[in-house]
C-alpha cells in the first residue's frame, strides 16, 4: 500500500488498522513502511482516509511482491487455488469430497496466525523440517506446493524468501499412523520459527460428535492440548454435480 | 481461510459465540447452488445473525449492505458466513437447515461440548471436526490474551491489536461506548465473523482494567 504524501493531510486515522503497524508518522503525514507492509488492503478497505490518500502500490502485482497481496488480502483470489483465502477447503466439504477420509487426518500449520505475519523464510524452515522427517505430503491444492523448488529438501523457490506475508497455511493430508511424527517434527522445529504459527488437526467423526480417541491419544501422548472450542462440519452436504455421480 | 477454530476466551464468552458457514464444494455441488444457497441465507435472515457476509459482496452487516443487496448477489460458488450470539439461535438455524435439506456443507464453529448437545438434540450426526492445538512458535510477540480475545474474532487478523487498545482507549475516556466500538472493530473484518455483541461484553467488563498506551 501506499500513502501520497502530497495528498495526506496527517490526521494519523489510517493507523490503527493496520495489522501489522507498518503505518507511521514521518513529517506529520502518515507512511506506510513498504517492508513492514503485507499488502492486505485492510487500511484502503475500511475507507477511513477522509482526502482518498491511500492507495495500492504500483508494484502490487509484480512477483514476487504479488505473493503479499495474494497471501495476506482476503479479498484477493489466489492464483494458485483459484479461491479466496490461503488455503483449501479442507474440512469444511469433507462431507461432500471425503478428501480427508477415515484413517486419515488433515493437519494445518497457519504460519503468521493470529495477526502477527511472517517472512516466507519460516515456511521454509517447517517444510525443510519435515521433509528431513519424510513428511512430504502437502496438500496439492494449497498455495504453499507450487512454491516448492526442491520436492526433496522441500526448499521454497529462492526468490519468494524476501517476501513477508500476513498468513500461510501449510495442509498436510496423511494417514492417522503418521500423525505422532509429524507433531513432533512441529513440535521441534516451533524453537526455529521466528514468528508463530496456529496447529490444527482435522478427521472425520465417530458417531455421536466422538472425536476418534485415537486421534486424541496421539495428540495427548505428543504433548499437545485441544481447545474446547472447533469447526465442526455438521453432516448436511452432498455431491450432485453429474459429472462426480 | 476464516480461522474461526483459533477464536480465544472464556468458555463463559465463548457460550455466546457460534460461527456458521455455508459452503459449496467445488467439483461436487457447485453446479445449481445459488437458489439452494439462497433459500439458507433467508433462514439465516429469519433467525437473526449479529454479522454475516457474502463472499460476492466482502461487506459485513454493519457495512450499510442491506438483505436485498446480498440476496441478489448469490451466484454459483458463493460461500456465506455468519455469526450467531446464543445457543439457541444457533440451534434454531441447524434445525430449519436440516429440514431445508438442501444438500450444501454446512460448518459450525463454536464450543465443541455445545455442538455434541445440539446436534443430538435436532438428530445431526456431524462428519468432520477441526481442531486446534492452539499456537506455537515465538508466543512472546503476540498481544497479550485480552488483546487476541478481540483479533481472533476476525478469521482473517483484519483487526489489528493497535485498534483494539485505540478504541480501549477511547471507551476509558468517555468518547465512544463499548458497541460503537464494536462497529469499530467489526468494520475491516472481511470474513463477516466478527461478534460485535460479545467484542461489547469484553470491552463492557475490560476497560475498567486497562491503561493502554496506543501501542
Amino acid at each position: 500500500m501506499i500513502i501520497y504524501k502530497e495528498v495526506c493531510v496527517g490526521c494519523g486515522r489510517c493507523q490503527p488498522y493496520c495489522p501489522t503497524g507498518a503505518i507511521s508518522f514521518e513529517d506529520m503525514k502518515s507512511v506506510v513502511d513498504q517492508d513492514v507492509c503485507y499488502e492486505c488492503g485492510n487500511c484502503l478497505r475500511v475507507a477511513i482516509c477522509p482526502v482518498e490518500a491511500i492507495h495500492e502500490s504500483p508494484q502490487v502485482y509484480q512477483y514476487p511482491r504479488a505473493l503479499r497481496k495474494y497471501f495476506s488480502d482476503p479479498c484477493a483470489t489466489h492464483a494458485v487455488t483459484g479461491i479466496e483465502g490461503r488455503g483449501t477447503e479442507e474440512s469444511k466439504t469433507n462431507d461432500v469430497t471425503e478428501r480427508c477420509g477415515p484413517g486419515a487426518v488433515g493437519v494445518a500449520i497457519e504460519v503468521g496466525r493470529p495477526t502477527l505475519g511472517m517472512g516466507l523464510e519460516d515456511i521454509q524452515r517447517i517444510t525443510r523440517a519435515l521433509a528431513r522427517s519424510g513428511i512430504t505430503e502437502i496438500e496439492p491444492q494449497n498455495p504453499i506446493h507450487s512454491m516448492i523448488a526442491d520436492p526433496d529438501s522441500e526448499d521454497l523457490k529462492a526468490e519468494m524468501l524476501k517476501e513477508r506475508v500476513l498468513r500461510a497455511i501449510i495442509e498436510l493430508q496423511i494417514t492417522r499412523a503418521r500423525l505422532a511424527d509429524v507433531l513432533r517434527t512441529i513440535k521441534t522445529v516451533a524453537a526455529e520459527v521466528d514468528s508463530v504459527f496456529t496447529l490444527d488437526v482435522f478427521t472425520m467423526l465417530d458417531p455421536g460428535l466422538t472425536i476418534p480417541q485415537e486421534v486424541l491419544d496421539i495428540i495427548a501422548a505428543e504433548g499437545f492440548t485441544w481447545q474446547p472450542n472447533a469447526k465442526i462440519n455438521m453432516g448436511l452436504g452432498r455431491a450432485t454435480d453429474r459429472e462426480i455421480q | 481461510m476464516t480461522h474461526s477454530l483459533h477464536r480465544e476466551g472464556t468458555i463463559d464468552s465463548l457460550e455466546r459465540d457460534y460461527a456458521l458457514f455455508i459452503y459449496p464444494a467445488r467439483g461436487f455441488n457447485y453446479k445449481g447452488c445459488a437458489p439452494k444457497v439462497r433459500r439458507l441465507v433467508e433462514i439465516v435472515y429469519q433467525v437473526g445473525p449479529v454479522n454475516m457476509i457474502a463472499t460476492t459482496l466482502r461487506r459485513n452487516m454493519y457495512s450499510g449492505v442491506r438483505p436485498e443487496e446480498v440476496l441478489d448477489s448469490i451466484k454459483e460458488g458463493i460461500r456465506v458466513f455468519s455469526v450467531f450470539n446464543s445457543r439457541e439461535k444457533i440451534k434454531e438455524v441447524l434445525k430449519r437447515f436440516k429440514a431445508a435439506d438442501e444438500g450444501i456443507s454446512i460448518v459450525v464453529s463454536g464450543l465443541i461440548d455445545r455442538v455434541r448437545e445440539i446436534a443430538l438434540e435436532i438428530g445431526l450426526d456431524p462428519h468432520t471436526i477441526n481442531i486446534s492445538l492452539g499456537v506455537h512458535g515465538d508466543t512472546g510477540r503476540l498481544p497479550p490474551p485480552d488483546i487476541r480475545q478481540f483479533t481472533t474474532m476476525c478469521g482473517h487478523g483484519m483487526v489489528s491489536p493497535i485498534l483494539v487498545r485505540d478504541v480501549i482507549r477511547r471507551v476509558n475516556r468517555g468518547k465512544i461506548s463499548p458497541w460503537e466500538a464494536s462497529l469499530v472493530l467489526a468494520k475491516p473484518c472481511a470474513c463477516g465473523i466478527y461478534n460485535p455483541h460479545r467484542s461489547a461484553e469484553l470491552l463492557e467488563s475490560l476497560t475498567p482494567l486497562y491503561t493502554v498506551a496506543r501501542r
